[in-house]
């Protein structure tokens, strides 16, 4: 992409002010568990992210990595 | 972890910023650290763009399109039994450096999961016009003798017909 | 119906009188029973015999005023009393203008106004004006700690609590000005030190160290006056004040000892002692919860189980003689086959999800998704009434899925899936959106893109509910021993309780004997011998049919799930594998090993076991001593582990009322931050004062120091009162060295069971499921939980012995049906997903002439690393499959994104 493209890009999201939509895959024990925690005690962070359960990260599979960013996401958050 | 690093491998293979993937780790006793985590995590995505807005990537058509095809290529079996049995070697020699796994998805997965993307990618792209392989090679970044196989197969199986020194679909 | 038409307003009581309700009323939404009861006093049938409204009005005919009271004779082989807490009368509250100026509320009262369900839906309001008010005020140590009240005790919960209430408030009004007036900071419990260092530092509140002696009224504000350490007076005005009102024994207390016959202690509580705290004086009788002594919600749940327990061992020869057998119907399989009919809930949560998210709005979303015939919202879903009519939609509706979005499926999934089960549906057929725990609570600032990700969540929960299929229901069944690590007092109580109940225990100590902690210990802090405690406890253990004592031993590795592990343990250089079904953690916490405070430089400095160690030789070692220095908190609260180790102070008021029994002339001075003598502790820490300890207070910033000098030592510290330094030369000074955790990461990592960031381990809920750990089958207690007393330990240690028995007492095991299948005619026989399993649940088998993938259900846990590292997609985990997440990756995208 040229340069004053990137430029141009950037611009537009300061102004717009970009939001991401973001998927996570979270592990049951783990990241899942620790992201209800932070719920119980009511800590904040930025709702940008949508949260597929899965029973451990290693259920992930390449093919669910390629599709999320095949159906629009700006980002995959894997957790475990 | 490896399944990580092919999908990082593969998504910088596919022109996207494989910063865009991490595999972070939070114990159920972790909100502090989880909430640090994601919420690193979604400004450094915020100050990424989408995708196809960050340097270095490629632009969001050509993405859209790879990933049309990566997607197709990550079903396949060739590489599939690749990772499967990377994970294999690597867990028995209990070898899970950075390194190893790095060496390891570039040597024997990525090669097969690139050559499957450019096929699948050369349908998709002929589906739409025709073109010679120099075109070819340019939209896919790849080098002709990557193009050579793959085209050479798909003639043979009927896929694509030569027209004018241009690919395009068979039957079209 | 009946509460409607009724005409006699009563008091609502549970909204603590701030509001009115019916004669016939239901006390709460989640009430159990959940039904509509009438309050006799004032109903006008019952005492005039006029009215008769709600009789004639009721559509059920469910009220019959013909009922006479019943007496009932049942024959039991054990009674638990759990009667709670009585209030502090109200004469002691109104010393704080209780009763005269509208706005001093109780603490009670004030956790209505905060409370959605309440009488001001959640507004903090003043009742003089109804206006929010701007400055309020918590007193603290209300009809606590204090004896002209006749309530010499700490009542252990209030200053969490406060901490709690104001935390609220300052979430729904950010520029309230709270500030809470303590004697001491008594946040002792696990966590609770975390949880107050984040009030004051997120939502600013103000912490005053002083009492507040009364509350006078000045132009419509209230006037507090008080002095603070540094003898300096002050006073200012608020629009509210909280009384932090103490928790009394019940108001019938003495009936209760005379019917059930018990003994009750001078506070009127029921007596108890250390060793068996959950037992009354009669035997067969026991007690839990508040009735045995002021405490919160996780303790007052640990000791119900406990007392399960030793209902349970009691009962050991008569289990399974008159139970009754849950019956679900057949499930229909024909409506489970037909097209998806989905049913979306959307739950209010009262307002936990509704005061951020825009429920309605989420409802009407959902309606518009593919499949979906039935949304709505509901108040509560959880409650029991909800349920029932989640369950009676379901069915007039033909629903064969169903989404629930409210909180998380870890807490509440097989509640919803039992639901499902009680009418002939699958339980896997329900699928839950997290728009509560991971969506209102973690937005609570941002209300619109809040509702946009509970729209997408529940669009991405339709999309895999369509794709949900049936999974069948295996058991297994289940080895009947406990295998116990840890033979300290946890430990060994632990055992003695699950082997009572009569299943076999394997109890494996690392010493070289059993004991523990305990045996550092001289006295208890009700006064007994340590030892005598221990001695009966080992010999019981010893000579118990049912138990099987390994010391010098040590876990290596387990393996399995509950209901069938298989652990390898080593002892003296040989291995041996034991099969168990369930684990019990009890490997205890270590004194912690001060730094600095020339420690370990002289002789004359010690740690508070060490000093007990020579207490217990005699009192010799005191012929020339006339200072004796104690600091506590050395270690905790920050100054090296974050945590409270919450018996030091009891344990150094205890101590220092033995050196003063030994030597009366003695002077000792007690250097410390908070004084936490909680519950009935606090009688000994009044008796130090009385008997001339003398207490300083201290903060972190200006800490005592030990000085080590050529003739003997010397303490410099900060008198507060006095505003400068003063000099103790002392003849001993004793560390209140706090609670370290023990060698856990290993244990931890073996069993897969988390731990604290202190190194403690992580309890599954600390409210709910104080004893259980993440993983199933593994129950926690003692040390290893976290700093308590032995008394605690012992409560703790029955109640991890009740949660055990439980599944050795079913005898099978459900396992969750979210396993592997292989399907055999895409398995190449590769080999891969069997060299990957974590938990060997997968073996190659010869079908025919090639080796084929299979599953041991029993042992699989649905990690799915299998299904994802298959080369020809063979492999289908239970409830997350390929196509199910599929659907939830296409659904993410709002738009839909086809299938490539």
């Amino acid at each position: 992409m040229a340069q004053e493209n990137v430029l141009e890009k950037e611009n537009e999201m300061a102004q717009e002010g970009f939001e991401p939509r973001i998927l996570g895959f979270f592990c049951h024990w783990c990241c899942y568990a620790a992201a209800d925690s932070a719920g119980v005690s009511r800590y904040q962070y930025p709702p940008n992210v949508r949260v597929i359960r899965v029973m451990c990260t290693g259920r992930i599979d390449i093919r669910f990595i390629l599709e999320a960013f095949r159906c629009g996401a700006d980002g995959v958050f894997t957790g475990g | 972890m490896i399944v990580a690093e092919t999908c990082r491998q593969f998504l910088s293979d596919c022109g996207i910023n494989p910063d865009r993937l991490v595999l972070e780790w939070a114990s159920a006793a972790e909100a502090p650290r989880f909430v640090e985590l994601i919420t690193g995590y979604v400004n450094s995505i915020k100050k990424k763009g989408g995708v196809g807005s960050c340097e270095g990537e490629a632009d969001a058509e050509t993405i859209r399109r790879r990933l049309d095809a990566a997607v197709k290529a990550a079903q396949a079996r060739k590489p599939r039994t690749a990772l499967g049995l990377l994970a294999k070697k690597l867990h028995k020699k209990g070898e899970y450096t950075q390194e190893a796994i790095g060496k390891g998805v570039s040597s024997k997965i990525l090669p097969a999961l690139r050559a499957l993307r450019i096929r699948e990618e050369i349908k998709l792209l002929l589906a739409g016009a025709s073109m010679d392989v120099d075109e070819l090679c340019k939209v896919l970044s790849a080098g002709p003798d990557e193009l050579e196989k793959p085209l050479a197969e798909m003639q043979k199986k009927g896929v694509v017909e030569v027209h004018d020194g241009k690919f395009r679909l068979a039957g079209k | 119906m009946c509460t409607m038409y009724c005409p006699r307003p009563v008091v609502d009581t549970y909204n603590e009188r701030l509001d009115i309700t019916r004669a016939p009323h239901i006390d709460y939404a989640q009430a159990i029973p959940s039904s509509y009861y009438i309050d006799a006093r004032a109903c006008l049938r019952v005492n005039y015999e006029t009215c008769n409204l709600c009789a004639q009005t009721c559509t059920a005919g469910a009220i019959d005023f013909t009922e006479q009271p019943k007496e009932l004779v049942l024959n039991v082989g054990a009674v638990v009393l759990a009667p709670g807490f009585g209030r502090v009368d109200e004469k002691v509250l109104e010393k704080f203008g209780y009763g005269r100026y509208p706005d001093v509320l109780t603490a009670f009262e004030f956790e209505r106004l905060t409370c959605a369900s309440g009488p001001s839906e959640g507004h903090i309001v003043r009742p003089s004006d109804n206006r929010p008010p701007k400055k309020i005020a918590f007193l603290q140590c209300i009809g606590s700690r204090d004896e002209t009240c006749g309530n010499g005790y700490c009542s252990s919960v209030c200053c969490m609590y406060a901490i709690k209430e104001a935390s609220v408030a300052k979430e729904h009004e950010p520029d309230v000005d709270i500030s809470i007036f303590f004697m001491d900071v008594r946040t002792m419990g696990k966590g609770f030190d975390d949880a107050r260092k984040r009030a004051q530092q997120k939502y600013g509140i103000n912490v005053v160290r002083a009492r507040v002696p009364r509350v006078d009224e000045v132009d419509g504000r209230l006037a507090l006056t008080w002095t603070t350490g540094d003898g300096e007076h002050h006073s200012g005005l608020f629009d509210m004040v909280v009384l932090s009102v103490g928790l009394e024994s019940p108001e019938d207390a003495g009936l209760i000892s005379q019917v059930a016959d018990i003994e009750l202690n001078h506070y009127n509580f029921c007596r108890t002692s250390v060793d068996a705290p959950l037992v009354s004086s009669r035997n067969g009788v026991l007690v839990a919860g508040a009735f045995q002594g002021p405490k919160d919600i996780p303790e007052s749940v640990t000791q119900a189980s406990g007392a399960a327990a030793i209902a349970s061992e009691l009962l050991a020869d008569s289990r399974n003689s008159e139970t009754v057998t849950v019956t679900y119907p057949d499930e229909d399989k024909s409506l489970e086959e037909e097209e998806p009919r989905i049913g979306v809930f959307v739950c209010h949560c009262g307002v936990n999800i509704a005061g951020v998210v825009d429920v309605k709005a989420v409802r009407d979303y959902a309606g518009t998704l593919p499949g979906v015939v039935l949304y709505e919202d509901t108040l509560y879903s959880c409650s029991q009434d909800a349920l029932k009519s989640i369950a009676e939609k379901i069915k007039d509706n033909r629903l064969n899925r169903v989404v629930i979005s409210a909180c998380s499926p870890r807490t509440h999934e097989p509640l919803f899936q039992e639901t499902l089960r009680s009418i002939g549906l699958n339980p896997a057929l329900v699928e839950m959106a997290n728009i509560r725990d991971q969506c209102a609570w973690v937005h609570a600032q941002e209300p619109e893109r809040a509702t946009e990700k509970a729209k997408d969540l529940v669009r991405m929960a339709v999309a895999k509910a369509r794709l949900l299929a049936p999974l069948d229901q295996p058991t297994v069944d289940v080895t009947p021993t406990a295998l116990v690590i840890g033979g300290g007092a946890a430990g060994m109580s632990a055992a003695l309780s699950i082997a009572d109940q009569g299943y076999n225990v394997v109890l494996v100590e690392k010493g070289r004997s059993l004991g523990g902690n305990l045996k550092r210990l001289t006295w208890t802090l009700d006064g007994q011998d340590a030892s005598m405690v221990l001695k009966d406890m080992v010999e019981k253990v010893k000579a118990h049919k049912n138990i099987d004592v390994l010391t010098s031993a040590k876990v290596e590795s387990v393996s399995g799930y509950v209901g069938n592990f298989t652990s390898t343990i080593s002892r003296g250089g040989k291995t041996e594998m034991i099969n168990h079904g369930v684990i019990v953690l009890a490997t205890g916490g270590r004194e912690y090993k001060p730094k600095g405070y020339a420690y370990g430089e002289s002789t004359r400095v010690v740690t508070q076991l060490e000093l007990e160690e020579k207490l217990s030789r005699g009192k010799g070692f005191l012929k020339n001593a006339r200072n004796v220095v104690m600091i506590q908190c050395v270690g905790s609260r920050g100054e090296d582990m974050t945590h409270c180790s919450r018996l030091c102070c009891t344990q150094a008021v205890k101590n220092a009322l033995k050196l003063k029994d030994l030597k009366p002339e003695l002077n000792i001075f007690i250097f410390y931050r908070d004084m936490r003598t909680y519950g009935f502790y606090e009688d000994l820490y009044r008796e130090a004062r009385r008997k001339g300890v003398k207490f300083i207070r201290y903060t972190l910033v200006r800490k005592p120091e030990v000085i080590k000098q050529p003739r003997g030592i010397m303490v410099k510290a900060f008198d507060e009162l006095i505003g400068d330094d003063i000099e103790i030369p002392a003849s001993l000074v004793v560390l209140s060295a706090g609670i370290s955790p023990g060698e856990n990461e290993e244990l931890s990592r073996i069993i897969k069971a988390p731990l604290t960031p202190e190194g403690f381990f992580l309890e599954a809920h600390a409210k709910l499921r104080p004893v259980e750990v993440a993983v199933d089958g593994v129950y926690l207690c003692g040390l290893a939980h976290g700093p308590k007393s032995l008394e605690e330990s012992v409560a703790q240690a029955k109640a991890a012995a009740a949660k055990a028995a439980i599944p050795l007492a079913k005898g099978k095991v459900a396992v969750a049906p979210i396993v592997s299948r292989v399907n055999q005619d895409l398995c190449i026989g590769c080999g891969i997903c069997e060299s990957l399993c974590p938990f060997s649940a997968i073996t190659l088998e010869k079908v025919g002439k090639r080796k084929k993938a299979q599953t041991i259900t029993a042992s699989c846990k649905g990690c799915g690393i299998c299904a994802s590292h298959c080369p020809t997609i063979a492999i289908s985990m239970g409830g997350f499959t390929d196509e199910a997440i599929m659907a939830q990756i296409h659904a993410f995208s709002p738009e839909g994104c086809k299938e490539g």
